[in-house]
């Protein structure tokens, strides 16, 4: 298009801003069904057990219990909690209701009632006898051999070698690893591991359900995957997907945590038992054990690089948990590797994983998905390769990283639980990304004096370089659909889950940029099975260049009915016809224009003619958003305090459609992997009962918390994407451990390779690296 | 004078208190807290989020001050004065700060806003020039999972210069005196 | 978690809550500022009286101490001139610590107190401050020093007695004399890994005159630490006596670990901490360190 563009890039409010700044009815809680119960799930209290006899003849008879469910009751259907495309690559390995539990917190029973309290009571008064079974708590002896076996029911499927509590295997190769490391000139290989890290959305997960006066069953629900929703549910409950409507309000976050299905299929059983609304929500305590989490893992990488720092060879071997149940555990694991390892431009590549089941909290999808910990072990891993050249980590990532017109082959091999697609870079902003970031924390200066004094205070820098995707190439597809109204607005239909990141707002611009209207001439709807077309939903920063794509498409074919009518109604040949300013003009000498509202009126009411159209949209590439991190730490050395004084973040998302919104995104990434980083770890006792789970012991950033942040849009124009669109909302998370375990170790010369960096990790590597005579040693320094 | 013991009846009592202006008179249970007396009466903008005081989304204004709604007894709020987020904005117009949220892109879910502003708008009554710290430890009991804290900060400032005139800021910053 | 509350009271006076209390015969339950009370939760509570009517909200000098009312809040506390100029502050800026300002509204000094944490902020300034506990029951009033009420908390030993006010006598004044207090926590708003308060004066040649050294969360209960108070005694603080005295309150306290930290590492802080403390207290007075 050759004007400027009037709405696409430019910080516009979000179109649901005002029902949010005002505390509108708007979030899943937010209403009163007359009638309406109030459900609960009996959590089991042991790790692994199975359920030799359950009663509930006394909950039920409790005044105000109008169900109790167990697995007597429900069907026995395996599946997978995991919202993902059918069919979806991740074990079916759950059941709604089952005689095994597998973790504290797993599901025994499920009671409806008429308020909280009583359904609280009703649970204490299911009666359950267990045979307690060993737990395997500990992912390294999961996989010994004569260990408790987890999933040892006859019917689930897709599960790699349940002998050995393997839910997923993965192993790729590139090239030969073994040439590569018999040609490198210097060799490294270390292990790290990162933490239980919970979403903690500040809205815990909540679904109400009930049967409409038709007798369909609705589902008024947290989730970032409608679509999948309504057809796990159906699946689940044995009804026909035409039967279940699944409705998806505003969002209080999700960050993956809500890409699962976690009370929908209960819910509703409930709902089909009683014939009544029930609500369940999650309590806080609830919603970090019972729900999802990052998962867990140990990495060992391996890197071979010639004299001048060329990588030649980078392996990595993974080990990770996906808890009781295998939700997302091969395709996050399988980012691990095809997202990361392909960030260096080395000819030998080798990933391994082993994605084993614990009785342990399930791990599921979390923003990053994989991403977060391979990156966390690799840019650790090169800068100490970086330190130990003798160069400087940011000349080593200028020497050795991915290319514009390159094209990874490791996603060729490795997709989504299967062979994926190859990679080609044809948007690339990373040189761009590392200078200005590293302007910004003043990195040339710092990284070489530093003015640390005589004191216990230390500063220091460090850096890294991450990426991620922008959808799932070949398996991620959107659709659009819109209308036009009488006074020239639009409705616009999306499947698409704004999950609170701004998604409405941002295909809203795409639709209005593209009609030529202003922002307020577009009405959205988003996220209603019965009324939106399919989108896959809210995960794998898809949203924007997929379902912004379908709506660029879909916006473009009515555009075009618009130019039809308008060439009709102007004379002029569509050729020299545009939109803009809620018109359609003539770009010939002779200006001529007719208003959109005119226009609407002269086809709705003279030419009987409703002007619509939808599009679907999925590509067959998954571009690159590229990132760097940098950050300015000070280590108390008395108390292992790591204080992260600034933190810049320098992201290539291709197009910003609206920069302000990816600010945002960038900002809260940051805060989250900063957490990841420093603070955040769900743990859990000898027996795998939570220890913390609550905000006052699961710490998550505060305002104070925050260090100085900066961030910066390195805009590049990706010819997939809408508008020139990639993503921006997974790729900043990545980078803050890293980037602050290299700084830690510029202050103070210790390598932390275990997430989160506690304090007191930090003060015991500095008694092990400096025994007695700390204080000697920072005054020579 | 006290009932009977382990026998379930919910006992009910008055509470009478002023909700955004508008005088209430409401039957609670005894051990009822605020938040949920809150929501059952629809001002669904007082929001769940831990139940702990940990988390603010449930913040209102007592008298003035901020409080957790979750933490405090609904029985406790006989007589007073309680300002909800439904309760900012001057009937139609908003008021300066929920205008700043949305211009400073400082509302992500939303879900943590209302407390954030309920909050603010404490701290600005009391304090109508505060620093950039000043803002943060207001904040500081309000978990955000989405925005990383510095667009609302940036949104309070600039609310903060809007009511009363002065210099232009500089883009605020988390620098700590030492 | 309060279902079966059956009536919530709000007596206008001392006797009338001791009244209420006593007839709840163990089935009520004090509430004021709601912050630990709410969270902690208890199903047997049949009874709740608040006792924020009760006329215990109050800052005012008697005599030669200053007294506080149970009730009084940590926000009231932070913003009293009284507890502004009392001991340099320490009480006040103590008192920004206890949580977020929201909780600082409504959490009180006696809820502090009687909760019986290990942990909790205003019990170390206090200690320092030689403070009493005044408790009220139907026999009447009585004084018991902090340390002692401290560990009959967590016991609960006073159930059927009220903590009414706190008795803060004055401390040394003038210009040797110092007052510090140091939290490490995880993040701003955290209940503590370690606190430490100290008071010190100093006579005109730099040595110790009087010292007070509180730590918190590194014992079943707040604590002085006085074998360190006493080795400071006449001496001049330089650096060997603060890492004498960093070991030695070091082997005083009994810290367990837990979630948040260990207790190898609240040991090694609160050696820290306290010179830190030491530090801070005798910096303004002229020692050159």
């Amino acid at each position: 298009m050759s004007r400027d563009r009037l709405v696409v890039g430019h910080n516009v409010r979000k179109v649901d801003g005002v029902k949010l700044v005002t505390g509108g009815a708007a979030f899943t809680d937010d209403v009163q069904i007359p009638g309406m119960l109030y459900g609960k799930i009996l959590p089991s209290p042991h790790a692994h057990a199975r359920i030799r006899r359950i009663d509930t003849t006394k909950a039920k008879a409790l005044p105000g219990v109008h169900a109790v469910l167990t697995y007597k009751d429900v069907p026995r259907v395996p599946h997978t909690t995991a919202g993902q495309a059918w069919p979806e690559p991740s074990p079916y390995d759950t059941y709604l209701l089952d005689s095994k539990v597998r973790f504290v917190g797993d599901r025994v029973a499920a009671v409806a009632a008429e308020s909280r309290a009583i359904a609280e009571r009703a649970l204490g008064l299911v009666e359950v006898e267990y045979e307690i079974l060993p737990a395997v708590l500990d992912m390294e002896q999961a996989m010994v051999e004569g260990v408790a076996v987890i999933h040892d029911e006859p019917d689930s499927t897709k599960i790699y070698d349940r002998e050995h509590n393997i839910a997923g295997y993965i192993l790729r190769e590139i090239g030969s690893v073994e040439q590569g490391f018999r040609e490198s000139d210097y060799i490294i290989e270390r292990e790290f591991r990162t933490s239980r890290q919970q979403h903690a959305p500040l809205e815990p997960h909540v679904t109400i359900s009930w049967l409409d006066a038709d007798g369909r069953l609705v589902i008024r629900t947290s989730t970032q995957v409608p679509y999948h929703c309504r057809r796990q549910v159906a699946m689940i409950l044995q009804i026909p997907v035409s039967r279940v409507h699944v409705i998806k309000p505003r969002i209080g976050g999700g960050f993956g945590g809500k890409q699962e299905m976690l009370l929908e299929d209960i819910c509703g059983a409930l709902a089909l038992a009683t014939r009544r609304p029930v609500k369940m929500e999650f309590t806080r305590e609830e919603e970090f054990y019972m729900a999802r989490s990052r998962h867990p893992q140990r990495l060992r990488m391996k890197m071979g690089v010639k004299r001048d720092g060329t990588v030649l060879a980078s392996q990595l071997t993974v080990l990770a948990t996906t808890g009781a149940y295998g939700s997302h555990s091969t395709t996050v694991q399988g980012n691990t590797g095809s997202k990361v390892l392909p960030l260096y431009r080395a000819p030998h590549m080798r990933f391994e994983c082993h994605v084993v089941y614990t009785n342990t909290p399930v791990a599921g999808a979390f923003r990053g998905y994989g991403c977060p910990q391979g990156f966390f072990a690799q840019e650790t891993l090169v800068d100490e390769i970086a330190c130990e050249l003798g160069m400087d980590p940011l000349e080593f990532h200028r020497k050795n990283v991915i290319r514009l017109g390159d094209t990874d082959l490791l996603s060729a091999q490795l997709g989504e639980g299967k062979e994926g697609l190859p990679r080609l870079v044809r948007s690339c902003g990373l040189p761009r990304c590392m200078e200005s970031a590293a302007l910004a924390i003043g990195w040339a200066q710092k990284r070489k004096s530093f003015p640390n004094g005589h004191t216990h205070l230390r500063r220091g820098v460090g850096m890294a370089c991450t990426m991620q995707g922008s959808g799932i190439a070949g398996v991620d597809w959107a659709s659009a659909f819109l209308k036009i109204n009488e006074d020239g607005s639009f409705f616009l239909q999306v499947g698409a889950s704004d999950v609170g990141a701004g998604a409405d707002t941002v295909l809203s611009q795409i639709a209005a940029e593209t009609l030529g209207v202003s922002l307020d001439k577009i009405i959205i709807t988003s996220g209603d099975t019965d009324i939106t077309p399919f989108d896959v939903g809210a995960y794998a920063s898809s949203t924007t260049i997929i379902s912004g794509g379908a709506v660029n498409k879909a916006a473009g074919k009515v555009r075009a009915q618009v130019l039809a009518l308008a060439s009709k109604m102007l004379d002029a040949p569509v050729e020299q016809l545009d939109c803009g300013n809620n018109e359609v003009f003539t770009t010939c000498a002779c200006r001529k224009s007719v208003k959109m509202s005119d226009l609407a009126m002269q086809a709705m009411y003279k030419e009987k003619f409703q002007i619509m159209d939808g599009a679907s949209h999925f590509n067959t590439d998954s571009p690159p958003p590229f990132c760097a991190t940098f950050a300015e730490v000070e280590v108390d050395t008395e108390t292992g305090q790591v204080r992260v004084l600034h933190l810049a973040t320098a992201v290539d998302p291709g197009t910003a459609i609206n920069p302000m919104q990816a600010e945002g995104q960038v900002e809260g990434a940051v805060a989250q992997g900063l957490g990841f980083a420093l603070t955040e770890e769900l743990v859990l006792d000898a027996n795998g009962a939570p220890v913390n789970p609550n905000f006052l012991d699961y710490k998550i950033f505060g305002a104070q918390d925050m260090p100085k942040l900066t961030t910066i849009l390195v805009e590049t124009d990706e010819p997939l994407g809408p508008y020139g669109a990639k993503s921006i909302s997974e790729v900043p998370i990545n980078g803050p451990a890293p980037a602050i375990a290299n700084a830690i170790f510029h202050a103070v010369g210790i390598r932390i390779r275990k997430l989160p960096i506690r304090p007191e990790d930090v003060l015991r590597a500095l008694h092990a690296e400096r025994p007695a005579n700390l204080e000697e040693e920072l005054l020579t320094r | 004078m006290f009932g009977s013991r382990g026998v379930f009846v919910m006992k009910t009592m008055e509470l009478h208190l002023t909700v955004n202006g508008i005088s209430q008179n409401w039957s609670i249970a005894p051990g009822e807290l605020l938040l949920d007396v809150l929501r059952r009466q629809s001002y669904f903008g007082v929001k769940r989020g831990c139940e702990k005081g940990e988390c603010g989304a449930c913040a209102v204004l007592v008298d003035g001050k901020p409080i957790n709604s979750c933490l405090m007894f609904a029985a406790q709020a006989e007589g007073r004065n309680i300002l909800t987020i439904e309760g900012v904005a001057d009937g139609g117009k908003l008021d300066p700060l929920q205008e700043a949220f949305l211009d400073h892109g400082a509302v992500q879910c939303g879900f943590c806003t209302g407390g954030m502003v309920i909050s603010a708008k404490a701290l600005l009554d009391g304090c109508p020039d505060p620093s950039e710290d000043q803002v943060r430890e207001a904040l500081a009991g309000h978990l955000c999972r989405c925005t990383g804290y510095l667009k609302p900060v940036e949104a309070v400032l600039a609310a903060a210069s809007k009511r009363k005139p002065r210099a232009r800021r500089a883009k605020p910053v988390a620098e700590v005196a030492r | 978690m309060f279902d079966k509350v059956e009536a919530f009271y709000r007596p206008a006076n001392v006797r009338e809550a001791l009244r209420l209390l006593h007839s709840g015969k163990g089935l009520a339950r004090v509430v004021a500022g709601g912050t630990d009370v709410v969270v902690r939760g208890d199903d047997s509570v049949r009874f709740l009286i608040d006792i924020t009517h009760a006329g215990l909200s109050y800052i005012r000098r008697r005599g030669t101490a200053c007294i506080i009312g149970a009730t009084t809040t940590m926000a009231e506390l932070e913003a009293s001139d009284v507890i502004q100029a009392l001991a340099g502050g320490l009480l006040s800026r103590a008192a920004r610590y206890c949580g977020s300002a929201l909780i600082r509204n409504m959490a009180t000094l006696g809820g502090n107190m009687a909760n019986g944490s290990p942990a909790a902020d205003m019990a170390t300034p206090l200690l320092v401050l030689d403070a009493t506990m005044v408790m009220e029951d139907s026999k009447g009033r009585r004084e018991l020093p902090l340390a002692e009420y401290l560990v009959a908390a967590r016991t609960s030993r006073y159930a059927k007695a009220l903590l009414v006010e706190v008795v803060i006598p004055d401390p040394p004044r003038g210009k040797g004399c110092q007052w510090s207090f140091q939290k490490l926590g995880r993040t701003a708003v955290d209940i503590s890994l370690v606190n430490v308060s100290a008071g010190l004066q100093l006579d005109s040649r730099g040595r110790v005159k009087w010292a007070r050294i509180a730590l918190g969360s590194v014992a079943p209960a707040p604590m002085r630490a006085p074998r360190a108070e006493q080795r400071m005694a006449g001496r001049t603080l330089d650096q060997a006596l603060l890492a004498e005295i960093g070991a030695e309150v070091a082997r005083e306290v009994s810290p367990i670990s837990d979630a948040r930290a260990s207790a190898e590492y609240r040991r090694e802080i609160c050696s820290v901490l306290t010179r830190r403390a030491l530090e801070e207290c005798s910096a303004p007075a002229g020692c050159s360190l």
